[in-house]
């Protein structure tokens, strides 16, 4: 890990201004998660805070939080397609590429493969974020075949059951029945089986999620991340309503993610067994070191 | 020798240099006005113009803001000399490339989306553009001549820059040094009294004075503050 | 993906000015994929992606076995030309030395990745093995697939044989990763023709590399969570808005032309220029490029064996076009022949643009669908222009 390049050069760091200056002194970077994680939001510089999304918006909140849950924030690529979800991505301090439409599982194959290349020694992180559309629909063929061979990265589904960005056109994840744009009689077809298609075409860990629980959801994010850097593909299925088109009042978006959390989205965690050993050692090993902080702590009141 | 480029306004929608026939030096040379001289020339004018137009501005760039690589440190530390060396400069950072939401603190910051509102609010009529990547140097560059009357000075680590109107390629710290030795020069030559002094900090990393906020500092996201019972929130942008 | 079970060679690094000048070179008799794949086994690829397309697959096959000896660090084969080329947008974002290749329908399908090539600054290396543009299906030779590829801002180099697709090959990653172009390269020869045809190629020696591609002498940062700024983001969605400059997007697209045009210093450097002029006095000059200049050479040959006064021309860079040595070589032409291997005569339109007496040009002949170009079909333009009587049996 190398954090030379977002540290200041000494003579420069008086003419930066205020908010890179913070994000080196107080943001998450080069710390843990019990540091600067989710548990701590308020007390750190967070690498995402103003944004264009709508107010209200629940993918706005989970791709917070999704940046407050990240393992080595210093050393992540997030990845995107057209969409709400780049409006805000593209808004953090972690590096993002954008290309082009519902590429971004190609993209991220060559990118996650490369780094392999150049850093064999290290561990980087990459995770692409893209909408219903973006994964299911456009880059339905390079998502897949991204899962297929095995590719060692995650992939979050931001599923707000629509394009949202276009204008509320209907998409394969909208919900059967749902009277869309381009979907005048309502949607014909029923909800893409988005997990089953991961599980089948080889991811080792799959969650989908209404992303309600801050703790839960980053915990999913963390093992997705942390499972793809050792065994292979895994992949997030998260609710991120569009209170816009869905016309969900903004005091009312909370209760729809936990409606929804009963209904389409009931929670659902899958791994493989490989995937399962890498999470019971790595967060073994993070219970010990706990205990034996704590313990530390303790002998030092005592003495 | 006819100037190729000069200082804008160029206008609506200009030329590129190279499109208009402005080629990069080859090693050892410079670029001044699109031609190829020798570097001190380049430098002698450049200098000029730091020194006799409105306020000089120096716009350093990602990578020699952080400090990724051995040589970085060195340069940087040259770059602040010359920059006590030029009466009254500023130091304006470019640190990364994104445009900047939901909108640019122009007294902090330029960025090479929208060069020209930092340019044209300072009002800064000579600028030296160093460490910044040579594609957002280029854009940075064009957009400035098209739209604001500054003189540029593009300090390039690799090849150098048709948009400036002095660009100096193949940069160490020892051409930086170059550089304000002739700057010195030309200031004694006008006859221009200067102590070198470093330029002011940041503006933005001042504390802020929380107990002179009014509702108007809070701009557009004012409807988020909650009105006391009674009172009436007059003032606003 | 087991890194530490890859092969290891022990190679020479050299800089691109030695392998291609002053290297020594010894002679083969491959085709025209071979001499492809020659050029991708001396250029220190990292990583390349194939997908199958006729007559392309060739060369992928060859640079994958390439890949198994060793030659290139990382290799395989991707869902289709779309999911290619955006990997290699991905990969080269991470600062690798990229090359893949496609033909013809592949080409358009990877288009929308292509053309955001070069605004992306991938300096990639894409081969380009002609064929037609399906409807009806025919795998067939024809370069319409060019005239796609022009307007995307990538330099396009056109090889007349398999010696050229070495060269050209070689030096496209040379000329690419130079800081100021760091644009996609694309080498395009004629499917079959070339490809599946032999011919003499004087390579270099096989123990013998270019130096490695420098991630951090590029105009744009290489993203790999190593080179500043750390909130990058290098192409940021730049929409005209109360944020953004109504300039940025034009800019943008003005450098990324601009960089095409700095490549022509490194196309005279590597390659001798972008044209070869024959009989620069001639009166009748034929111009062509690719596997057409191939024949029009010929053709210039029988014009002299009949002492005509006839000149050749032979195109070497479609993109950068070569707009002012076109125009001082033919400015005492009476008439320019100009044949193709498609049919709405993408050269012929460049060279008409490039000349103020643009109504000397002969739109021809052209041929496509796969036909072949016999060289009498130029003889008897060349006498048409020349006012020879001629009754040629074609």
């Amino acid at each position: 890990m190398s954090l030379k390049y977002m540290t200041p050069t000494e003579q420069f760091k008086k003419y930066l201004p205020k908010d890179y200056v913070e994000l080196v002194d107080y943001g998450p970077f080069g710390k843990s998660q019990d540091e600067a994680g989710v548990n701590n939001i308020g007390q750190f510089k967070e690498v995402l805070e103003e944004h264009p999304m709508c107010s209200g918006c629940l993918m706005a909140y989970f791709i917070r939080v999704f940046f407050a849950a990240l393992p080595n924030p210093e050393d992540t690529v997030t990845l995107g397609t057209a969409g709400c979800g780049r409006l805000a991505i593209s808004q953090a301090a972690v590096p993002f590429i954008y290309g082009n439409y519902g590429d971004q599982n190609a993209m991220a194959s060559g990118l996650s493969r490369a780094f392999r290349l150049r850093f064999p020694d290290k561990k980087k992180d990459v995770v692409t974020l893209a909408g219903d559309g973006g994964t299911m629909d456009i880059g339905f063929s390079m998502t897949m075949h991204s899962w297929i061979r095995g590719e060692k990265f995650t992939t979050i589904m931001l599923d707000n059951e629509v394009y949202g960005n276009t204008g509320g056109q209907e998409s394969g994840m909208s919900p059967q029945g749902a009277i869309l744009k381009m979907a005048p009689e309502g949607k014909k077809f029923e909800k893409m089986p988005a997990t089953e298609l991961a599980k089948t075409a080889g991811c080792v860990y799959v969650v989908r999620i209404s992303p309600t629980n801050i703790k839960k959801t980053a915990k999913s994010i963390k093992r997705a991340i942390l499972v793809a850097r050792e065994v292979g593909p895994t992949f997030i299925h998260v609710y991120t309503s569009c209170n816009i088109e869905y016309s969900i009042p903004t005091e009312e978006v909370f209760k729809d993610a936990k409606d929804q959390e009963k209904d389409r989205f009931s929670f659902e965690e899958y791994m493989t067994d490989e995937a399962r050993e890498v999470i019971e050692r790595i967060e073994g090993e993070e219970k010990k070191a706990k205990k034996a902080k704590k313990g530390a702590r303790k002998e030092e009141v005592v003495s | 020798m006819c100037d190729k480029i000069t200082v804008g306004p160029a206008g609506y929608m200009p030329k590129s240099a190279p499109s208009m026939g402005v080629e990069l030096a080859p090693e050892g040379k410079a670029l001044l006005y699109g031609n190829i001289v020798e570097e001190e020339e380049a430098m002698r004018d450049a200098a000029k113009a730091l020194l006799t137009r409105e306020n000089p501005t120096i716009f350093p760039g990602p990578q020699i803001l952080w400090d990724w690589k051995e040589d970085v440190a060195e340069k940087a530390a040259a770059i602040l000399e010359l920059a006590a060396e030029i009466p009254s400069c500023k130091i304006i950072p470019m640190p990364d490339y994104r445009p900047k939401y939901p909108k640019i603190d122009v007294k902090a910051e330029i960025n090479p989306n929208h060069p020209n509102l930092t340019i044209l609010d300072n009002k800064i009529k000579a600028a030296i553009f160093v460490g910044v990547h040579c594609h957002y140097a280029n854009l940075t560059l064009r957009m400035i001549r098209a739209g604001t009357d500054c003189y540029t000075i593009a300090l390039c680590a690799h090849m150098g820059h048709e948009e400036a109107m002095a660009s100096i390629r193949d940069l160490h710290a020892s051409d930086v040094r170059k550089f304000k030795d002739i700057l010195i020069e030309e200031r004694n030559k006008l006859g221009i009294e200067w102590t070198p002094t470093m330029p002011p900090a940041n503006p933005s990393l001042e504390k802020e004075d929380h107990s002179t906020l009014t509702a108007a500092d809070y701009g557009e996201y004012r409807s988020l503050l909650m009105s006391r019972k009674g009172e009436h929130v007059a003032e606003v942008e | 993906m087991s890194q530490n079970a890859r092969p290891k060679l022990e190679k020479k690094i050299v800089d691109a000015g030695y392998l291609l000048k002053e290297a020594p070179r010894t002679q083969q008799f491959i085709t025209g994929a071979q001499a492809m794949a020659e050029a991708v086994k001396r250029a220190n690829v990292d990583m390349a992606i194939a997908y199958p397309i006729t007559p392309q697959s060739e060369v992928m096959h060859l640079v994958g076995d390439i890949y198994a000896q060793g030659h290139i660090k990382e290799y395989y084969r991707a869902e289709e030309e779309l999911g290619t080329m955006s990997a290699i947008a991905g990969a080269a974002r991470a600062g690798v030395r990229m090359f893949t290749a496609t033909s013809g329908p592949g080409l358009l399908r990877g288009l929308e990745a292509i053309a955001s090539w070069p605004g992306h600054r991938i300096p990639a290396v894409l081969g380009v093995l002609t064929r037609v543009v399906n409807a009806p299906l025919s795998i067939q030779p024809d370069n319409i697939e060019i005239a796609y590829l022009m307007h995307c801002g990538a330099l396009v180099l056109h090889a007349e044989n398999q010696q050229d697709t070495f060269d050209m090959t070689l030096a496209a990653f040379a000329i690419a990763e130079k800081v100021d172009v760091y644009i996609p390269v694309a080498v395009a020869t004629e499917g079959f023709f070339v490809t599946h045809a032999k011919g003499y190629v004087n390579t270099t020696p096989e123990d013998m590399a270019l130096t490695p591609i420098d991630p951090t002498a590029a105009p744009v940062p290489a993203m790999d969570n190593e080179t500043p700024p750390a909130r990058i983001q290098r192409d940021a969605p730049v929409q005209k808005s109360n944020f953004m400059s109504y300039l940025i997007h034009a800019v943008w697209q003005q450098e990324i032309w601009d960089s095409n045009k700095r490549s022509m210093k490194y196309i005279y450097e590597y390659l001798g220029g972008p044209i070869e002029v024959q009989d620069p006095e001639a009166d009748v000059f034929v111009v062509a490029s690719g596997c057409a200049a191939a024949q029009a050479r010929e053709a210039h040959r029988y014009a002299q064996e009949e002492g005509l006064s006839v000149g050749f021309i032979k195109v070497r860079s479609i993109r950068p076009f070569p707009v002012d040595e076109i125009r001082e070589a033919v400015k005492n032409a009476k008439k320019l022949i100009v044949p193709e291997h498609n049919i709405i005569g993408w050269l012929c339109k460049e060279v008409k643009a490039s000349i103020p007496n643009s109504g000397i040009v002969v739109e021809g002949p052209r041929v496509y669908g796969g036909m072949t170009l016999p060289v009498e079909l130029i003889m008897a333009e060349i006498y048409n222009a020349l006012g020879i009587e001629h009754n040629m049996k074609l």
